[in-house]
């Protein structure tokens, strides 16, 4: 077989990607290598030639990086579909707003980024860090080694079975595919993409993956800098440099966890900010690692004591990161969790990079174990530094805990390796195992954040009784404002939720007052005491939003057949127009609009007292957006109103089937019975439920969906339905559209009655009948005269050799006359417009039919020379057949909506409370680099 | 740092406490046979069963869904699901239900759904 030149193919793209991560991989290695030379040799004369030879390779790692990201993106934007990876994320109809995150939607495209963000950090190192540049960058530079090995596209083959190491995002879609479409040279032009799932056209989408991988990057420095305390035996120096790096990333990554918050709070229907899924977990797990690391790391600085947990910390931290990766992108988790990516066939190359890393922190760690430095003397029970390792060790009981329970899936799919029986563990109900225990962490962390801020290091302590001042006034204070709080929300009467109530205000009074009375101006401190604040806050802000959360939406008529469960009362079904009552509150869906692929739904609230008074009334507008090529609804997206006290937060759950899908949509109407009735004008039709009227049979059809153009013949049915039950009346008018050969049928429907009506087919032989059927006399005149046939008056006004407004279609060559006709008939006129024709020598008419004579009427023929037309007649009576009309009935309504209506109280308290936290990360981060700054400038 | 030695392994033995009190969290994806047995809330996965009617008329309450699903053992058994029927729900292969078994139907009020492919499509879409 030929090869085949193919057209349209942009191949350079290919070639240059698929060498950036040929090379990319290549050079990271270098780069790691000679920088473990020059950490080596360090103190040689050798090092710093190893540290240049490193700085090249770190270049070149650098620049593949980037140009391979800047080549997928640029053909992302051309759609260029010939390469599989922006054929199955970008699509003509995608806008180029979701570009990027069409870029990051695929795991090829997430790890582009993660190695972009190591990349970018890791110039900071080099401009700052001159000690710890090489032990630091080879750690760095070998982790994007191994992301770039998930890039390479290389298949192993190992015995009888393949491996895959890496998908490679530069292939092209034939060669991927096996498809006959690609003996087509210009293929190209002929597809389109997938596209971004709906799901995910959110701006979100753009925002939050940067944030979140900003964050996991950034994990790897402090991680880089405890291998590199431990490889190069400087227990000590690593710690100075590496605390903004801690700071940093445990700012940004939980910023970018809280993003994820917000995202599933804000736009989408989980009806909630956070669930306990897997996929956040895994995030969360190693952030709360970072914070104890952060913790002990303060403390390794000022007494010198926690230097061995800090290592611990930090290399837990970025090992728990990998894992996250892989519980995420392995398909491990399968169905527990709702958000995992696809599988792609790297999860044993998923396990390698985490255990290559574990054994890597680890094995150092065991065996420089011995060497690391700790004071000999005990730490002072009454110091900071003790009640903040308590602190710490919590957290990380916490996250292991958590991390526990999240894995077992994984313990599920190991014990199937040793036993192929072996049946699947799963928690019941996640949300309530993780809070009973996580509640009692909180509680913990709260105690600890707001006692120990008091303590100082060492052992220089204040006198007890200064201390308990204030720990007293706090705890009078927060158990005051824990009963008044009764007022406005409920602790359900479990003293559990009690209890974090009061030490969450506990940790929030506390830190109010050490900023007050202990920092005395200073910011460092201060920043602790935002993030402290901020944590009793959140946990004040999950008693109020979480625990008081309350629905609108309570389904008061429908009962339970089996169990009195609450979960039946969280929706609510609405039909179209009609209010419905729940809650202290009218519901009503007014109307619902098509913006591009969403449909946005108006639904209105008023809020009533005792009396039906309105109190309050506002709008919402939940969405349902279409899948791209329109066949279904893919997503749905809340709205939600914004109190300063509280949230309302409104989602669509359901429409009603056929709603769903054009398939829904279509066994639906195939399952429609209709009865067919004749009737004359002004007749009555009893039907099942309906007593039907047929008002008027119109040529001027009004119709939604009918529009008119000059050569349709177009006739409409006027019925007015009389439900006979309701009592009610409703009049529609249903058209049939005659266009060329086709007839287009434009049915209506009674949501209300369950009534759907439309014409019958024979309807329109009935009005216009087949042309073998009627009957010609001729007639001739000349122009300004008339006749009459069967009392119809027919008078030619004038001619035109321009004819416009018939059905006639001009060729070159044709000759065409239309007669202007005045057709009288009971003192009413209507024009017609016959044509006489000569194309080739061969005479032609067009007819013009006017339906309310009945009248068909043909030019026929032209005599020249007496100046005389000739005309032939079809006089129809205009006397109609009963009428067909098809109607259905009992139907099914389709116009409902189930619809979900949330309060979430005291909602800002937790917002505010997780952005502190971050905010006070950070805070603490921005005045290490500030004064660090500073200091040099002094030096200098 | 001995007394930290002491909290530490105090936070380990609560630690264990918390595991083994877990442990009744957890439970194994039963079939329809031991829900009758056990009369508790349990997990059931199994596949739906197409040769069923499935019932469901949000007029009348929209948030209950009958149909029919073959367990791990292959035992069909009626299912009256508490919530509005799922999304793509026919395209689903595989389910996972937590309820507990009432007169003969599993009534549940939790779904998880496996689809064939979450975010992809499979085919090569043309242009229009």
């Amino acid at each position: 077989m030929n090869e085949i030149q193919y057209l349209g193919e942009h191949l350079w793209v290919g070639t240059v990607g698929h060498l950036s991560i040929i090379l990319g991989f290549v050079a990271s290695l270098f780069s790691a290598f000679t920088y473990f030379k020059s950490t080596q040799t360090r103190g040689t004369e050798f090092s710093d030639g190893w540290r240049s030879l490193g700085r090249i390779g770190w270049m070149i790692h650098s620049i593949c990086v980037f140009t391979l990201f800047s080549v997928i993106l640029y053909a992302m934007s051309q759609y260029y579909y010939e390469y599989q990876y922006v054929q199955a994320h970008v699509s003509d109809d995608l806008p180029m707003r979701y570009i990027l995150s069409a870029f990051w939607e695929g795991q090829e495209g997430s790890f582009m980024l993660w190695m972009i963000w190591h990349a970018i950090l890791g110039m900071f190192i080099w401009r700052k860090d001159y000690k710890w540049e090489s032990p630091v960058l080879a750690i760095v530079v070998l982790i994007n080694a191994v992301i770039f090995s998930m890039l390479l596209g290389l298949y192993v083959e190992i015995g009888d079975t393949a491996y895959k190491i890496g998908a490679n995002p530069t292939l092209l879609l034939r060669n991927v595919l096996e498809l006959p479409l690609f003996m087509n040279a210009d293929y190209t032009s002929l597809i389109t993409g997938n596209g971004l799932n709906p799901l995910l056209q959110n701006y979100w989408m753009t925002i939050h993956p940067p944030m979140l991988f900003l964050g996991f990057a950034s994990t790897a420095f402090p991680f880089a800098f405890a291998i590199a305390g431990l490889w190069t035996g400087d227990h000590k120096g690593w710690l100075k440099p590496a605390t903004s790096w801690s700071l940093f990333s445990a700012g940004v990554l939980g910023t970018g966890i809280l993003m994820g918050a917000i995202w599933a709070y804000e736009a989408l229907s989980f009806g909630g900010y956070w669930a306990w899924d897997p996929v956040e977990n895994a995030s969360l797990v190693p952030w709360l690692f970072l914070v104890a690391g952060v913790h002990t790391h303060l403390i390794a600085r000022h007494t010198g004591y926690a230097i061995k947990s800090t290592y611990l910390f930090y290399i837990l931290t970025f090992v728990f990161i990998l894992y996250s990766t892989y519980l995420t992108r392995s398909g491990v988790l399968g169905e527990t969790s709702v958000h995992a990516f696809t599988e792609m066939g790297l999860g044993l190359q998923l396990v390698f990079f985490v255990a290559f890393f574990l054994l890597l922190g680890i094995s150092l760690y065991i065996y420089r174990y011995k060497s690391i430095p700790a004071p000999e003397k005990e730490e002072n029970i009454k110091s900071k530094e003790f009640w903040m390792f308590i602190g710490s060790l919590v957290l990380m009981f916490g996250g292991l805990l958590i991390i526990s329970s999240t894995s077992l899936p994984v313990y599920n799919k190991i014990a199937t390796y040793f036993n192929e029986d072996h049946i699947g563990r799963v928690i019941e109900d996640p949300i309530e195992h993780f809070n009973k225990f996580q509640l009692w962490i909180a509680v913990f962390v709260a105690i600890l954040s707001s006692v120990a801020i008091y303590l100082r290091y060492g052992n220089k302590q204040r006198k007890w009784n200064k201390v308990s001042k204030h720990i007293i006034i706090a705890a009078v204070v927060s158990a005051l404002m824990t009963y008044l709080l009764t007022f406005w929300i409920s602790y359900k009467g479990a003293w559990q939720y009690t209890a974090l109530t009061f030490f969450g205000l506990f940790a929030m009074v506390s830190n109010v007052d050490y900023l007050f009375t202990q920092t005395k101006n200073n910011v460092r401190l201060a920043s602790s005491a935002v993030s402290h604040f901020g944590f009793g806050a959140m946990m004040l802000g999950i008693i109020t939003s979480g625990l008081n959360q309350s629905f609108i939406s309570n389904n008061p008529f429908v009962f339970g057949e089996t169990m009195d469960d609450e979960t039946r009362k969280r929706s609510i079904v609405l039909i179209k127009g009609e209010p419905l009552y729940s809650e202290g509150h009218f519901i009503t869906w007014q109307s619902d609009t098509l913006i591009a692929n969403t449909r946005h739904y108006d639904i209105n609230f008023k809020k009533i007292d005792e009396d039906r008074n309105v109190l309050d009334e506002w709008n919402l507008h939940p969405n349902a957006v279409y899948a791209n090529d329109f066949s279904k609804i893919s997503a749905f997206n809340p709205d939600t109103r914004h109190k300063w006290h509280e949230d309302i937060f409104t989602c669509i759950l359901n429409l009603s089937p056929p709603m769903m899908s054009q398939e829904q949509l279509k066994e639906m109407e195939d399952t429609l019975v209709y009865n067919t009735y004749y009737a004359n004008v002004g007749d009555t039709i009893r039907g099942i439920e309906n007593d039907i009227v047929v008002e008027a049979l119109s040529y001027e059809p009004s119709h939604p969906e009918y529009n008119p153009e000059d050569n349709d013949f177009g006739v409409s049915l006027v019925t007015t339905f009389h439900n006979r039950e309701s009592k009610k009346d409703t009049t529609v008018e249903t058209a049939l559209g005659l266009r060329g050969p086709l007839v287009y049928k434009y049915p209506e429907k009674i949501e209300s009655f369950g009534v759907r009506v439309r014409p019958a087919d024979t309807l329109m032989n009935m009005i216009f009948p087949i042309e073998s059927d009627l009957v010609y006399t001729n007639h001739t005149i000349t122009q300004g005269g008339s006749f009459s046939v069967d009392g119809t008056t027919i008078e030619l006004v004038e001619l035109n050799n321009k004819p416009s407004k018939s059905s006639y279609e001009p060729e070159d060559g044709d000759i065409a006359i239309e007669a202007r006709l005045k057709i009288t008939q009971d003192g009413i006129s209507y024009p017609a417009t016959p044509v006489y024709v000569i194309r080739g020598n061969m005479p032609m008419s067009i007819k013009h039919y006017v339906p309310q004579t009945g009248t068909h009427i043909r030019f026929s023929s032209i005599d020249p020379v007496n100046e005389t037309f000739g005309f032939k007649v079809s006089q129809q009576s205009t006397e109609l057949p009963p009428l067909a009309i098809e109607v259905a009935e009992k139907v099914t309504r389709s116009d409902l909506l189930l619809l979900e209506a949330k309060i979430f109280p005291g909602i800002n308290i937790f917002w505010s409370g997780t952005i502190m936290m971050m905010m006070g990360l950070l805070m603490a981060w921005i005045l290490r680099v500030y004064s660090k700054n500073n200091s040099k400038r002094k030096e200098s | 740092m001995k007394s930290s030695y002491i909290i530490a392994l105090v936070l380990i033995l609560v630690s264990i406490g918390i595991f083994i009190s877990a442990s009744a969290d957890v439970s194994t994806y039963a079939t329809f046979e031991t829900a009758i047995l056990s009369q508790s809330r349990v997990k059931i996965a199994g596949t739906l069963d197409k040769k069923k009617p499935m019932e469901y008329d949000p007029t009348v309450d929209a948030d209950r869904f009958v149909f029919h699903m073959s367990d791990s053992e292959g035992v069909s058994n009626k299912v009256v699901l508490l919530k509005p029927k799922p999304q793509d729900f026919e395209r689903s292969e595989q389910i996972v239900l937590t309820g507990a078994m009432e007169n003969g139907a599993f009534v549940a009020d939790e779904i998880l759904m496996k689809c064939p492919s979450k975010y992809k499509e499979e085919e090569i879409a043309l242009r229009k």
